[in-house]
């Protein structure tokens, strides 16, 4: 009887002890919650594009020819290749199974070669990885990287980010090797909204299930659009039976031809682009996310993303006086004496009202809610603040090892 | 037989039982068996066993831990909330001097009036004042009085005796610009030695002298003229302080130097491109290195506190421009508006960013002198409202300034069959670069024209041959100190909201270094630059991240 009313008590003293730690672990969760600062005052200054390519092999042409057409369209309304980064597996065009070398094409009626003249190429062949792909984001480059790698935007860019290739639920697939997924990429948008890396994104994914992509995001000032939902695949165009592959796909293919209508000096709207995708025609619906963006998309021009935008400012005057004219200049003599003196008093320290260093202490919970919480925070304060802590493991250690000398030697 | 069986069975079973017992009691084994119901011992050995997993489990935990290197959080959230709500304002001292107003009785105030009523006119004028780089809002004026008679003076007690009495008793007034710079540079003897004090002098002239007000190159400034009301000369006075030595001389509702073209590394590029843009109707080349080391080497030097600057130059062939001109009969040339300049740079055939010294982070600017092809010449520009530009140029804010250079005689030039290889003259090469001083000014926020037009009244500016005067660099280096201590801020809070997000993340040492070496230089920054009141400068290179 003694024996089992000290099982009961030992059992409900472990149960307490367990229910003890779990109520005070749920109390301590505080979350700060710091809203992004928004930067609605900052001009507009430059477009980038970041395009990219996520495939190789001679069986993708298609997304190659993706993203060559659309480099070819930045260019054309006016993006300079130092504003592009491009990455491509760039194997195609001169890939043994290609037909007519140096070429690519994006249509059966060979009318555009893609590959033609001026086309640079940032990151080509196995350096299209998700590493590279996230560092030319975030902007975190080793030293030695070179200007024409990076991604030099500052808080008035706004900046286009096309991603083609095979693509499923949440991923998007990396020459075969990698993968990206929706929570990296939505981490790699927070880390560049809190470098001020850019005003405005808009992100075109056009591979299958690609509005899986950027479900995740969650940073003001981002506009995304998908070829497909989950579930829908994205299709291919046409097939070009003279190369032997696919050259373009659908959604790229439309919004191509949207382009091709339009010249640097036109004004389009962001929604005009957006509605001309044709469900029909696409065999997917193209699904677009506007909750993060502030902007109307009847009023925003596509040339905001698309094309070049320089404001420019007249100059008014020339500054004269800078002819490096070495004349002589009449000094004025003074007749009396040059020599005052001038007592310099020593600047006292006084203590000045607007003193900037003071630190507000920040309190940290509100209490009230929990029972626990200000000691639970007082023992995490106490154990954050301990410095040395090898030396207390150190000294468990030991201690555990003599118990479990202790408790051997007992039971034996 | 069932009887037989049954007391059979009757009898087996307590031979049976018999029989149990004794097997259990010959299976009973002292040494591994027990009778009694486990006790005290067990739940101590059971309860030893559980304290020392207990201790154990930092051990544990500690083998499973992601290494983060510790970083003051709270400091940081603290440092940067501080820095992002309170704007940081400089210390600025202000002197003015009144010289020969015994004559005239209206202005028969004590010094300490005087001084009053400028710095409540200042205050006035403050108060809409509140971007970047201001100066502290409580205005300080010290005032002397200058008379026939001997000086007045009102002062705050940290300075010295300010004004030499009688040191214009014996200068000439008058309105020539020759005249204007050797009372610059006199007054630069008299009052400029002090320590960074912005000073206007008043000199009450006699009849005839219309009021005239000019800004030095240095930080002094004077209006000279027949005075009668004291208010309106106070606020004149109040006017030039707050507008145009705390100001910079900007207007209303320009950019407040949002962008300061500094790159993150404290460099910028200065990529200088000369581009023909037909080569065979003429080859231009000019002579930069000359013009480099007369021109461009003094504002670089004046500039350096603000950023360290290097120059790059080149020239491009096959340029054209992407944007159409049209022939416009009247003025006899191309004329390109307004309207085009956005489409005027022809990002595909300008092959400007050909820098090599640039590193990742330096922000390189491009001045660009555009010469027309013999097809376009001459090709002028068409302000919105008619006239044609003076200076045929335009800026890009952060990127750079065109200028377009015609060819003289273009338009009498017949056809000739070999490419003239010509040079720019040195007239135009050093109009060409009053123009990019112009620009590169423009791009750092400040106006070119000469004049301040103020409420009160029009202000003459000189110029320097430095390209910035003292007054203007001190605007810039307060600006660019007060944007550099807010970047700063922002980014070492962004980083630890981004850290603390991230619990998983691994944080090496040199991390933790560098942020608690920057947080410790901007908090040492600060409070230094609070407590000395040293001049902007040696703040701007104590600062620089």
């Amino acid at each position: 009887m003694m024996n089992r009313k000290r099982d009961n008590f030992f059992s409900r003293f472990i149960l307490t002890i367990i229910t003890v730690i779990t109520v005070s672990l749920s109390c301590s969760f505080v979350h700060f919650s710091h809203a992004a600062s928004s930067d609605s005052s900052s001009v507009h200054t430059n477009n980038w594009a970041v395009l990219v390519c996520t495939s190789r092999f001679w069986f993708n042409y298609r997304h190659m020819a993706n993203t060559l057409s659309l480099y070819r369209t930045v260019k054309r309304l006016g993006i300079p290749d130092e504003r592009i980064i491009l990455m491509l597996a760039d194997d195609m065009a001169c890939n043994a199974r290609n037909k007519y070398p140096a070429q690519v094409f994006n249509n059966e009626n060979h009318r555009l070669n893609l590959y033609g003249d001026n086309v640079e190429v940032d990151y080509r062949g196995y350096e299209v990885t998700v590493e590279n792909f996230l560092r030319v984001l975030t902007g975190r480059h080793e030293n030695a990287v070179p200007r024409s790698k990076r991604l030099l935007s500052d808080e008035g860019s706004h900046i286009l980010l096309y991603m083609t290739g095979h693509g499923g639920d949440e991923f998007l697939k990396f020459q075969d090797a990698d993968e990206l997924q929706s929570h990296d990429l939505a981490d790699a948008v927070k880390q560049m909204k809190e470098k001020r890396r850019f005003k405005e994104l808009l992100i075109m994914v056009d591979t299958c299930q690609a509005a899986t992509l950027f479900s995740q995001l969650h940073s003001p000032g981002v506009l995304a659009i998908g070829s497909s939902m989950k579930g829908e695949n994205s299709y291919s165009h046409h097939l070009d039976s003279d190369v032997g592959v696919s050259v373009v796909d659908r959604f790229t293919f439309y919004t191509l031809a949207f382009f091709e209508r339009l010249n640097m000096y036109d004004n389009a709207s962001l929604s005009s682009l957006f509605s001309s995708y044709n469900p029909n025609l696409l065999l997917s619906t193209a699904y677009y996310r506007t909750d993060l963006y502030q902007q109307q998309m009847e009023k925003v021009p596509v040339t905001n993303f698309f094309g070049s935008v320089m404001e420019t400012i007249h100059t008014g005057s020339a500054y004269r006086g800078v002819s490096g004219k070495d004349s002589n200049r009449a000094k004025f003599e003074v007749s009396s004496d040059q020599s005052y003196d001038r007592d310099a008093k020593s600047i006292t320290t006084s203590s000045d009202p607007e003193k900037q260093v003071d630190h507000p202490g920040i309190k940290a919970v509100k209490s009230g809610t929990c029972p626990h919480a200000d000691l639970w925070n007082m023992i995490v304060e106490k154990v954050q603040r301990i410095k040395d802590v090898d030396s207390i493991v150190n000294y468990g250690f030991v201690g555990l090892l003599t118990l479990v000398a202790v408790s051997t030697w007992h039971s034996s | 037989m069932a009887e037989i069986t049954e007391t059979m069975g009757n009898e087996s079973s307590p031979s049976e039982e018999n029989r149990n017992e004794n097997s259990e009691r010959s299976n009973f084994d002292n040494k591994t068996m027990r009778k009694s119901k486990p006790g005290l011992k067990r739940l101590a050995l059971t309860l030893t066993v559980f304290f020392s997993f207990l201790l154990g489990l930092p051990w544990l935990l500690k083998s499973i831990e992601i290494y983060r290197s510790p970083l003051p959080f709270r400091d940081i959230d603290s440092l940067s909330n501080a820095i992002d709500s309170n704007p940081f304002l400089f210390p600025c001292k202000f002197h003015a001097v009144f010289v020969n107003f015994e004559h005239s009785t209206p202005i028969k105030q004590n010094a300490e009036q005087l001084g009053f009523l400028v710095s409540s006119h200042m205050l006035q004028l403050a108060d809409g004042n509140s971007f970047c780089g201001t100066c502290e809002s409580k205005y300080t004026v010290s005032v002397s009085l200058d008379s026939g008679n001997g000086c007045v003076e009102y002062e705050d007690a940290d300075r010295g005796r300010a004004w030499r009495c009688g040191a214009l008793s014996e200068f000439k007034f008058d309105e020539t610009v020759k005249n204007d710079e050797v009372l610059d540079e006199y007054l630069e003897s008299v009052v400029g030695r002090r320590g960074r004090v912005y000073t206007v002098v008043v000199v009450n002239a006699g009849e005839g002298y219309r009021v005239r007000a000019v800004v030095g190159k240095h930080r002094h400034a004077w209006i000279v003229g027949r005075f009668s009301e004291v208010d309106m000369l106070a606020e004149k006075v109040a006017e030039m302080f707050v507008k145009i030595f705390v100001g910079g001389a900007k207007e209303e509702g320009a950019m407040q130097g949002e962008f300061m073209p500094v790159g993150a590394d404290g460099k910028i590029v200065l990529s200088f491109n000369l581009l023909n843009a037909d080569p065979r109707d003429w080859i231009y080349d000019w002579d930069f290195k000359e013009v480099d080391e007369k021109v461009l080497s003094p504002t670089l030097e004046a500039l350096g506190p603000i950023a360290n600057i290097s120059v790059e130059s080149q020239v491009l062939y096959h340029t054209p421009k992407s944007s159409y001109s049209y022939w416009d009969v009247e003025v006899e040339s191309h004329i390109f508006s307004t309207k085009d300049l956005p489409f005027f740079v022809n990002s595909n055939e300008w092959h400007l960013d050909t820098s090599i010294a640039a590193g990742g982070r330096s922000k390189i600017l491009q001045f660009v002198v555009y010469i027309p092809s013999a097809n376009e010449c001459p090709l002028r520009l068409q302000l919105p409202n008619g006239e044609i530009s003076m200076t045929n140029a335009f800026i890009s804010p952060t990127w750079g300034g065109v200028v377009v250079l015609n060819p003289p005689n273009c338009l009498g030039n017949a056809n000739s069959m070999h490419p003239l290889r010509r040079k720019v003259s040195p007239q135009e090469l050093n109009q060409i670069f009053e123009v990019f001083m112009g620009q590169l000014r423009q791009l750092f926020g400040l106006k070119s024209t000469g004049f301040y037009k103020g409420a009160s009244g029009s202000s003459i500016l000189l110029a320097s041959e430095r390209g910035f005067t003292e007054w203007e660099l001190d605007v810039l280096a307060r600006q660019h100190a007060c944007f550099n201590l807010r970047q700063c801020g922002t980014t070492l809070g962004s980083l630890s909201r981004l850290v603390q997000s991230l619990p998983r993340m691994i944080i090496k040492d040199e991390i933790g270094k560098q942020v608690s070496y920057k947080r410790c230089t901007v908090i040492g920054c600060l409070q230094s630059s609070i407590l000395t009141r040293s001049n902007y400068p040696d703040i701007w290179r104590a600062c620089a991240t």
